[in-house]
């Protein structure tokens, strides 16, 4: 056995290395797969053990297959690194740009877990047997499974302290791409001897790992793309209050609002859940002259309201001054409010609906002739207690004499446990509620109740002199009617205390599709 | 009735109410907490609306709560081998026959929840206005009843003995039956809707101060000798025949000795702890619980701790409710300060407070109280932490401030024969102008109890001061 030389303890020390890095950027891949998980199928224990299983009997399964790869080791050694590098670099790209596109992620997921499990399989044993010349199998064994176990350890580390909050998910994937093909390249170069096509395979590295380095550099607009697909269509604004994160995205004419990656309304139909959460009722109220709107920061209900003459005064209570002062002031939006924001007639709070109206009754204040409450959907529980009899008893305390107070209230055909819930816990506060819905294409069939404390037939007729597109006498008659597969349902109240709309809001959509909620 | 005073010793009114304040936010030093009262108890809900606590009537003419006043869900939760579940009850994992047995329990607490042959209901509040049917069981420990009902299920048991650990600061073993009875039935059994309750980021200190507030009383101003509210005032004696009673009044200066002052009372309410009472007498001997022998009035060492954390406390499982108890601990964990902050409030950090009653047998109950009233507090708040850290591993570099209370006699026991017998007879009877009234003379360290205790001297004392009215007690 010849004695080993510089340039063969050189050569082994990039083995280790690479074992190190390869330990590394596995374990990573495997980690922003789980994260990925976590985040678009939601529960993360499930995801995460089931991605750790997939995983590593992906990396047993490459192993075996090691033993069928007899010949140009150091070939299908750089070869494994680059693909590693290609699909664990690109893997939370892909996986965002697939949640946008595909009817469901999970086969993508797997499939690049499966990928990078396997491949990452095969390496260490291929290591092992080229770097098994001139050493015994025990010091062998025990420096690379040592560094494999040492790479493990610093992914772990890095991943949550440095990764996820300096890089994010997709720039870290490319991150560690970008050093894979490092690897694959550098041993490209040491390795020309052994290989059997060293000039192409030092290409193809090279090529692998220009290609990802670009995308490093691009990643931080390559976020907003996959942000961008993630909304289908163009991020126009995309803001982060102290709240909650504000998107809006335009194609064409189209212009949406999310938040938190939930819709709130499209512009090309939300005339349709304006118009109906709105007019039906002043048009019960008669003229309404002091209206109280909970939520609605983006100034499109107001709009509607300050269509009709009567009203004097109208105060807006919304959470976020972020929203109400990009819908007041930015050109792209306020024509959709038409100003709304800025009537003098109109008056915005910037508080928690619950507590402002606790102290607006404290205060003694005036009462009100309309209340209109457009909250964010009930998806967690300090949503929850804004649709409680607790809060409903405050809103009719809250009604002047004869006042009527307008509730969106989900969906009473996606959600509709979640929808008949609101529908009798306003009927155990006290009110009588009139359930109705109208169509709105971007949410389906969306749901409303007018609430009053005397009993009223509903209104017949819609309001006159003010410019409609969607209500007629004949459509606002129709949406009090409920088809036969749309019965009241025999729901419990939500109570401050057991929020049971929370819950039964959760299993409704979560028995359709998790991505179908609007909420906040 | 305008011509009274209310003298306290402490710095700050509310005794075993009080509050404290850490920079992230105020917290409850012990009481924390109302249950919202029935309709049936007329005069608390009268209380309630005086202090802005209900703020109106619904159609129905049901009260309506101050939202902001009611626990909102999560309130509770439990943690079983490191997970949380949400509520009070232990059952994950629980047996077909565990789960029986606890069905068993339900229906036997429903069985008790009605009126007695006197017309009265067996379980009531006040406690003394109950039936006198069920009297006997007071005579037994909730143990024994336990093991007459052949209850063994240890889940049963753990949740049973933490609700007296909780009401009373005693297991069961130590806690009459009535009393145990009492904490599940006094309201009113609960078919299926949790009781809402009522709570404040300081706990039932935010009652105290309203209470102050409509006498007054302003806490930062400077002291008045004549204000009808007086803190630092300690009554040194009583006459009772007389009506002569004498107090120190010390100023805000730590180092002042005080004055001495005399003031002459035609009723007494003695609202500070019985075992007092005997010190500030000038005849001794006129106290009737002095010849007594039989059960006498002991009371439950407390260690209370409120923490400021960088972080909400998480855990794995069921999301952090208000109140949140380990399950098969000394401690009965803690309650979060900070839970009623609305949407509106994104500022980082919780405050917690733990509680801790230090149980014994009742002789030993005293080496206990040494103890926790010896050594410094840092021993204490590292315990503290200590036990939080076992609910929650790592919590301990979140810790920013803990502020510990020791309460040596913080709450009286309500061993068994103590609620119905001559102790707790004697110990409320009036001795001249002097009517003992704080919640201990009552037998329960409740806030009604105290509540009711105090509107009965009252109207007792304004009887004797001829200006008698129909009782607001039924
Ligand atoms: C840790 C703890 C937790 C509790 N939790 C709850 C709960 O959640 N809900 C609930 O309903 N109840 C609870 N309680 C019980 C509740 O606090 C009392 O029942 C209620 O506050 C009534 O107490 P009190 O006024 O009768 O007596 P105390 O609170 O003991 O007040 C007696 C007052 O007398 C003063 N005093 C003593 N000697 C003199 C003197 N010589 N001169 C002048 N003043 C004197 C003291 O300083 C004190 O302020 C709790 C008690 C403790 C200790």
């Amino acid at each position: 056995m010849p004695a080993p030389t510089k340039s063969d303890h050189a050569r082994a020390r990039l083995l280790l290395f690479s074992v190190l890095i390869v330990a590394t950027c596995g374990l990573i891949y495997e980690l922003i797969t789980a994260t990925m998980a976590s985040y678009l199928l939601g529960d993360s224990v499930t995801q995460f053990s089931l991605v750790i299983g997939v995983y590593l009997s992906a990396m047993g399964l490459g192993s075996w297959l090691s033993k069928y790869v007899t010949r140009r080791l150091h070939d299908r050694f750089i070869d494994v690194q680059l693909v590693i590098a290609v699909v664990g670099g690109c893997s939370a790209a892909a996986m965002f740009f697939g949640y946008g596109h595909l009817s469901s992620v999970r086969p993508l997921l797997f499939s690049i877990l499966v990928v990078v499990g396997t491949m990452v399989g095969l390496e260490i044993p291929l290591l092992m047997r080229i770097m098994k010349d001139g050493q015994q199998l025990k010091d062998l064994v025990a420096r690379v499974l040592a560094f494999d176990y040492i790479g493990s350890l610093l992914a772990s580390l890095l991943f949550p302290l440095l990764l996820l909050p300096y890089l994010g998910l997709v720039r870290a994937s490319f991150l560690f791409g970008t050093l894979n093909a490092g690897v694959a390249l550098a041993c490209a170069r040491v390795f020309q001897g052994q290989l059997a096509r060293p000039r192409l395979l030092l290409a193809r590295a090279l090529l692998v790992f220009v290609a990802l380095a670009s995308l490093l550099i691009l990643g931080d607009r390559l976020e907003r793309f996959a942000e961008n697909d993630l909304y289908e269509d163009p991020v126009l604004i995309s803001q982060k209050s102290a709240y909650q994160r504000l998107t809006i995205t335009r194609f064409g004419e189209d212009m949406r609002l999310y938040i938190n990656g939930n819709l709130q309304f499209s512009s090309v139909d939300e005339h349709r859940y304006h118009e109906s959460l709105i007019h039906p009722a002043v048009a019960d109220f008669g003229a309404p002259r002091r209206v109280l709107v909970l939520g609605g920061g983006d100034g499109l209900a107001a709009r509607e309201l300050l269509k009709h003459a009567s009203i004097e005064r109208v105060d807006l209570v919304d959470l976020d001054p972020a929203m109400t002062t990009l819908f007041r002031e930015h050109t792209l939006l306020t024509p959709l409010s038409g100003g709304s924001l800025s009537d003098p007639r109109l008056t915005v709070h910037n508080a928690d609906a619950m507590r402002w109206v606790e102290e607006h009754r404290a205060r003694g204040g005036d009462p009100y002739d309309v209340i209109v409450i457009d909250l964010p959907d009930p998806n967690n529980l300090s949503l929850g207690k804004l649709y409680s009899r607790t809060f409903y008893r405050l809103v009719a305390g809250a009604l002047a004499p004869g006042g009527t107070a307008v509730i969106q209230a989900t969906s009473p055909y996606l959600a509709p446990r979640s929808y008949w819930c609101v529908v009798n816990t306003l009927e155990d506060a006290g009110l009588n509620p009139r359930p109705y819905h109208a169509h709105v294409p971007s949410f389906g069939d969306w749901g409303f109740v007018l609430a009053s404390v005397d009993r009223r037939p509903p209104p017949r007729r819609v309001p006159e002199g003010v410019a409609l597109r969607f209500l007629t006498d004949e459509v606002l008659a129709s949406l009090f009617v409920f088809p036969a597969d749309q019965e009241r349902l025999d729901v419990e109240v939500n109570l401050l205390n057991n929020q049971i709309l929370v819950h039964y809001y959760e299993e409704d959509f979560d028995a359709i599709s998790p991505l179908r909620r609007r909420n906040g | 009735m305008h011509d009274f005073r209310v003298l306290e010793l402490e710095d700050a009114l509310g005794g075993t109410a009080r509050g404290g304040e850490l920079p992230r936010s105020r917290h409850p030093l012990g009481a924390h907490y109302l249950p919202r009262p029935e309709p049936r108890f007329h005069a608390l809900e009268r209380l309630l609306e005086d202090l802005g606590v209900i703020i109106g009537r619904d159609p129905a003419g049901r009260a309506e709560y101050a939202p902001s006043t009611i626990v909102a869900a999560s309130v509770e939760r439990h943690q079983l081998d490191r997970i949380w579940y949400a509520g009070i009850s232990p059952e994950h994992g629980a047996t077909p026959a565990e789960q029986a047995e606890a069905e068993r329990w339900y229906a036997h607490l429903r069985a008790l929840d009605r009126e007695g042959p006197d017309g009265r209901r067996q379980f009531t509040l006040p406690s003394w206005r109950a039936s006198a049917a069920l009297r006997e069981l007071d005579a037994i420990s909730m143990r024994d009843y336990l093991q007459r009902l052949g209850v063994t299920s240890w889940r049963l048991r753990w949740e049973i003995d933490y609700a007296c650990r909780d009401d009373y600061g005693c297991t069961l073993e130590q806690t009459s039956a009535y009393a145990a009875l009492h904490h599940f039935l006094a309201r009113g059994y609960d078919e299926d809707r949790p009781r809402p309750l009522l709570a404040w980021p300081d706990g039932n200190a935010e009652l105290t101060r309203r209470m102050a507030a409509r006498l007054g009383y302003i806490a930062a101003a400077p002291v008045d000798p004549h204000a009808r509210v007086r803190t630092r005032a300690a009554v040194v004696s009583i006459d009772p025949d007389r009506g002569a009673l004498r107090a120190v009044l010390r100023g805000e200066d730590p180092e002042d000795p005080g004055e001495l002052v005399e003031l002459s009372a035609r009723a007494i309410l003695w609202a500070a702890p019985r075992f007092v009472l005997p010190y500030v007498l000038t005849a001794r001997g006129r106290d009737p619980l002095a010849g007594h022998r039989g059960p006498a009035m002991s009371y439950s060492p407390w260690l209370v701790a409120s923490v400021e954390l960088l972080d909400r406390p998480g855990g794995i499982g069921s999301p952090l409710a208000w109140d949140n108890v380990p399950v098969q601990r000394d401690n009965l964990g803690y309650v979060v300060a900070t839970h009623g902050e609305d949407r509106s409030d994104t500022r980082p950090g919780a405050v917690v407070t733990y509680y801790e009653p230090l149980t014994a047998e009742t002789p030993a109950v005293a080496t206990r109280r040494a103890e926790l009233l010896a050594g410094d507090l840092s021993r204490w708040s590292d315990h503290v932490v200590r036990q939080l850290a076992a609910m929650h591993p790592g919590i301990e570099r979140q810790v920013t401030r803990v502020s510990v209370t020791r309460w040596g006699h913080a709450m009286i026991r309500p061993v068994p024969g103590l609620l119905f017998g001559d102790a707790l007879a004697r110990a409320r009877a009036p001795i001249g102008v002097v009517r003992p009234c704080a919640t201990d003379v009552t037998g329960l360290a409740l806030f009604e109890q105290a509540f009711y205790s105090g509107v009965e001297a009252a109207e007792e004392a304004l009887a004797r001061l001829g200006r008698g009215a129909a009782s607001m007690i039924p």
